[in-house]
């Protein structure tokens, strides 16, 4: 072409890009890549701890971004906006995402640090697909679009499906990488077909667009929007773990890297909620009466299967994945008061949630030693006696867990609950509080394991060799156990953050 | 119009019986390159419907990348290639009955939706309206403008099918 018909091309219309918006999206892309192209280059091996201590920089860099947000959509005179097109909501409830799901990258670096080590997997492989699986969730909850949430969540679910495949002499770990690849392909399929018909129904796939569609028009026949939401909440019911579309979950937290557990527990299960609260409560708030009775009957399944079932189990492993899929019946029954009172204590529970799941998976990861299998009850036996502050911090969490007061977690279960019963869903109350108590009994087997089983009991307990707690695992174990006991002391300064985090709905401008 | 209709009945003619030989071949290479021609054919459909993009993607994706990775597949899993017996099971009969139970939904919505209405005739269209607002053109625009941060999104996903790629296929 000569340079007269190149002038005459007309430049495309892109939109304004903010950067500011972005910028903790860039920092944990930009800390992925550093790192894998620094380990690549680098000729000698990097001292010990490098390359977790790279991703906690990182991590830690990405959440002074989002205070920075924070300030900016917290401003009166500034509020929330949306950036690039109308594609991303920069809002409270994303910049909470933002935070809750970088500090679950940043526990789980500190997690993985020995482990790998231990297991004879170092490298950088698992830092970079923690960062990049992280930089999917943050864009599920960032997002505005729901395209921008299939592809958010796909690139959270593939990073994880290596993950949990990364032990490579381990089959647990291949056949938990396979059982979670196949199931989780099947359900993007479920998610992108309800974004398809959601899309026929409306003629959007922008949240802003979807919601003054919905309240503008009175749909003749609704059948393509219900169908829609039905499928919808089947691919991110598998994402939080919900029931019926759990039986992944045991098998897959079991067989995982147990690091990797603590992340898939904390991060997937809050990017999945975020997506969840953002397309059904916020944006298809109109059709609030076809949607929450489905709701209602994932958490009752939620709470009464994952507490029930999580009783049975003989592998601290598995209880903890079915007590995994009793929380998300929690979090579901705050979602399901559909006001802003449920979001703030959904939001509540899962930041509580995320530092206690994280730091329980992390126990495991000690107690299981080398070889990553030693996770029956017996291994617990008499930890109390061999590190006694390893079982004090376990029965913390636990406790938080089971919703004792002066914990986090007590206060998570009040919120949700007070938003149940102020939505006037009396059952749906009652059924959360029974089911607490059944799982109570799980977290105090546990305990009761640690303080008074005799060591003894057995003739393999003998030979168990001792635990190590290796300085990055103490660290986060301190922190989630501090932030459990803080929070659950006092709760108002989280309180405050989950309240202005309720999400805004915004149409491009 | 007739050179249309010509050249749509010879592709929708090549694309049905390489259907038919995709699922009735002995030789499961044989059964992958039928694939290539019922998918080729689409491709050139979609050509003279004047989506010369979408026919290029066509091309790409599902000729380029899933029937090469369906030959890879063979070739690695496969001892012998050639004729085989075994290839059928008992479940063609539900398979049949499935396939036409789809044919008969997606011919059922499209009379239902489409039936009385015709093709707007060419002749008195705005070729170069329709082009910009419909062609390849459009699409571009639609992608670095409306659809940025997904495109952007989609590269970050590459990256970490990549990296995990990498990760799973290395033994130490």
């Amino acid at each position: 072409m000569t340079p007269a018909v190149i002038a005459q091309i007309e430049p495309i219309a892109t939109p304004e890009i903010e950067w500011f918006a972005v910028s903790p999206l860039l920092v944990l892309v930009g800390g992925a890549l550093v790192l894998l192209t620094a380990a690549a280059l680098a000729r000698s091996r990097p001292p010990r701890g490098f390359y977790a201590l790279f991703t906690v920089v990182t991590a830690a860099l990405a959440v002074a971004c989002s205070a920075l947000l924070w300030q900016r959509v917290t401003d009166p005179g500034r509020g929330p906006f949306t950036a690039i097109g109308g594609a991303i909501t920069i809002d409270g409830f994303s910049v909470f995402f933002a935070v809750t799901i970088t500090a679950a990258i940043a526990l789980g670096a500190l997690l993985a640090d020995d482990y790998l080590r231990r297991e004879g997997l170092d490298g950088p492989e698992l830092y970079v697909l923690m960062l990049l699986s992280g930089t999917g969730g943050v864009v599920m909850a960032m997002a505005n679009d729901l395209i921008v949430v299939f592809l958010g969540l796909e690139t959270l679910s593939i990073a994880l499906y290596v993950m949990a495949g990364l032990h490579l002499r381990r089959l647990e770990s291949q056949e938990s990488a396979i059982k979670y690849f196949v199931l989780g392909s099947f359900s993007s399929a479920f998610l992108l077909y309800g974004i398809a018909l959601v899309y026929g129904a409306t003629g959007s796939t922008n949240f802003g667009a979807i919601a003054g569609f919905l309240s503008g028009n009175v749909l003749a026949s609704n059948g393509l929007l219900l169908a829609g939401f039905a499928l919808l909440l089947v691919g991110l019911g598998f994402k939080v773990a919900a029931v019926p579309f759990h039986v992944w979950t045991p098998d897959v937290y079991q067989g995982a890297p147990t690091p990797v557990t603590a992340f898939m527990a904390s991060a997937s299960k809050a990017a999945g909620f975020a997506a969840l609260l953002r397309v059904f409560v916020s944006t298809f708030d109109v059709y609030r009466l076809d949607w929450r009775p489905l709701m209602w009957g994932l958490a009752v399944l939620s709470l009464l299967v994952g507490s029930f079932l999580a009783v049975v189990q003989s592998d601290v492993k598995r209880m903890l994945a079915y007590s995994s899929i009793s929380h998300a019946g929690f979090i579901l029954v705050g979602a399901e008061a559909a006001s802003d009172r449920g979001i703030a204590g959904a939001l509540f529970y899962l930041l509580a949630y995320t530092f206690m799941v994280v730091g329980s998976f992390g126990v495991a990861t000690l107690v299981g030693g080398r070889g990553d299998a030693d996770h029956g009850l017996s291994a617990y036996r008499g930890l109390s006696r061999r590190r006694p502050l390893l079982a004090l911090a376990f029965t913390v969490l636990l406790l938080a867990q089971a919703g004792v007061p002066l914990t986090s977690g007590f206060l998570a279960k009040f919120y949700v609950i007070g938003a149940a019963v102020e939505a006037d869903s009396y059952a749906l109350a009652l059924i959360a509080m029974l089911s607490a108590v059944v799982a109570a009994f799980v977290y105090l087997r546990i305990t009761v394991a640690m303080y008074m089983g005799d060591e003894t009991e057995g003739a393999e307990a003998v030979t168990r060799p001792a635990v190590r707690v290796p300085p990055g695992a103490a660290l986060a174990l301190g922190v989630a156990v501090a932030f459990t006991i803080v929070v659950g002391i006092l709760p108002s300064p989280v309180v405050d953050f989950a309240r202005d985090a309720v999400p805004v709905l915004l149409s491009a401008p | 119009m007739a050179a249309q209709n010509l050249v749509f009945a010879v592709l929708a003619v090549v694309a049905v019986l390489a259907a038919l030989r995709v699922v009735t071949t002995r030789n499961v290479v044989h059964a992958a390159l039928y694939l290539v021609a019922v998918l080729g054919s689409v491709g050139a459909l979609y050509v003279l419907l004047a989506a010369e993009f979408l026919a290029a993607v066509q091309v790409l994706i599902y000729i380029g990348a899933i029937v090469v990775l369906f030959l890879f597949g063979i070739m690695l899993t496969r001892p012998t290639l050639g004729r085989e017996s075994g290839l059928d099971n008992d479940q063609r009969w539900l398979a049949g009955i499935t396939g036409l139970f789809l044919f008969g939904v997606l011919s059922y919505v499209l009379v239902e939706a489409f039936g009385d209405e015709r093709l707007p005739r060419l002749e008195g269209l705005d070729r170069e309206a329709l082009t910009a607002e419909r062609g390849t053109g459009a699409v571009g625009d639609a992608i670095f403008s409306t659809y940025l941060v997904p495109f952007e999104v989609v590269s970050v996903l590459l990256l970490a099918a990549l990296v995990g790629a990498i990760v799973l296929a290395r033994r130490e």
